[in-house]
């Protein structure tokens, strides 16, 4: 244990245990920091710097999914949203779920959930072709 | 002024639940307390009633009860601020998350385990100073902790925080203070193996923030306020 003392208030430094709670936590505070420049990011583009009397189908695809920078953000939002929205979640449940079993199938349930969210927006966003998504709007002439 | 108290009855010998019952006390002042109205009933209409209490002054922390659905000593609330007029309303259960013993009384045992799991004891195995007398420290490190040094282990906190309702493991907003008393005094040698205890599962991370035990310290003790800097303890490494 260390000890400083800065204007007679006495600093130690102590060792402490890490478990998942604490990463948890730790977790829910970066991540919800992270979320709020994101979040506001993105509304900011899409609600301001776009008219939302534009947010068109060719819109959206040409121009904002167009930007891989735009769908990186986008990507991010998703991962930082779910995951700390299905923590809370958790934490929620193991309020009054107290059975180990119960509280392990939560935690299992949740993480499936969560991985399949994520590979399958996350396939959408990389395989997306906004060429060819483009093409599509225009050929049924919709979104124009 | 006219009392019109509700109060939860249960008698472990005769009732399956708890149930509630009416009184009505008439001739009662403003500055008659819950535990003033409690014996009158006691004394006057209904023996059977029984509650705890010990020093009627806000002290010993005997009398903390669930008033018209907030904890509070019965003693320190006065009939004033329950309403005001010709009539007042006063709804009395015990104290919720603990086992009811009978009537207003609740078996305290659950309460004193997580208590003593804090080691609330100061702890320092160094030789005592060479001139026998006190440890020193300045006013700056005795100031950090002043405020956790005033809990009467009332239970007042811990049976309104709704994670505990919700969980009986968590250790409970008393026993964070009791802890962050002893973890932030400079001259305690065991803050790491109190961090362990309310860094555990059931520790501090059960708190949600509802501050429901701040507005019911009856000694206004700012028990989130300590919660929250035994988790920046947890998770910055420094006290």
């Amino acid at each position: 244990m260390t000890t400083t003392i800065h204007n007679n208030v006495t600093s130690r430094k102590v060792k402490v245990k890490r478990n998942f709670e604490r990463n948890a936590y730790t977790f829910m505070r970066i991540s919800g920091v992270i979320l709020l420049f994101l979040a506001i990011g993105h509304t900011f583009l899409q609600l301001i710097i776009n008219n939302v009397h534009d947010l068109t189908v060719n819109k959206i695809a040409m121009e904002n999914w167009s930007n891989a920078l735009r769908r990186g953000s986008e990507f991010l939002l998703l991962i930082f949203a779910m995951s700390h929205g299905l923590n809370g979640l958790r934490n929620v449940l193991e309020d009054y779920v107290h059975g180990k079993g119960a509280v392990t199938l939560i935690r299992l349930g949740l993480a499936v959930f969560l991985i399949i969210t994520l590979l399958v927006v996350g396939y959408a966003i990389i395989a997306f072709n906004p060429d060819a998504a483009a093409a599509g709007v225009s050929s049924i002439g919709y979104g124009q | 002024m006219k009392v019109e108290a509700r109060i939860r009855r249960y008698n472990p010998e005769g009732d399956k639940k708890g149930y509630w019952q009416n009184y009505t006390i008439d001739n009662a002042d403003p500055t008659d307390s819950v535990l003033d109205i409690l014996h009158r009933i006691k004394w006057e209409l209904d023996g059977t009633l029984a509650l705890r209490r010990s020093c009627a002054h806000g002290v010993c922390g005997s009398d903390a009860m669930r008033i018209n659905g907030a904890n509070s000593l019965a003693c320190k609330t006065l009939m004033a601020r329950l309403g005001s007029g010709g009539s007042i309303k006063m709804q009395v259960e015990p104290i919720l998350g603990l086992p009811v013993i009978k009537d207003l009384i609740v078996d305290m045992e659950p309460f004193f385990e997580h208590y003593k799991s804090v080691l609330p004891f100061f702890i320092n195995d160094t030789p005592v100073p060479a001139d026998g007398r006190e440890r020193l420290q300045s006013q700056a490190d005795r100031e950090r902790f002043d405020d956790s040094t005033k809990c009467i282990l009332c239970a007042a906190c811990t049976t309104s925080c709704p994670s505990f309702w919700a969980n009986g493991r968590y250790v409970g907003p008393a026993a964070v203070v009791q802890a962050h008393r002893f973890i932030f005094d400079s001259r305690d040698e065991a803050a790491e193996a109190r961090l362990d205890v309310v860094g555990d599962t059931f520790g501090v991370w059960r708190c949600r923030t509802i501050f429901n035990c701040t507005n019911a310290c009856p000694r206004d003790i700012e028990v989130t306020k300590a919660i929250a800097e035994v988790k920046m303890a947890l998770t910055s490494g420094t006290i």
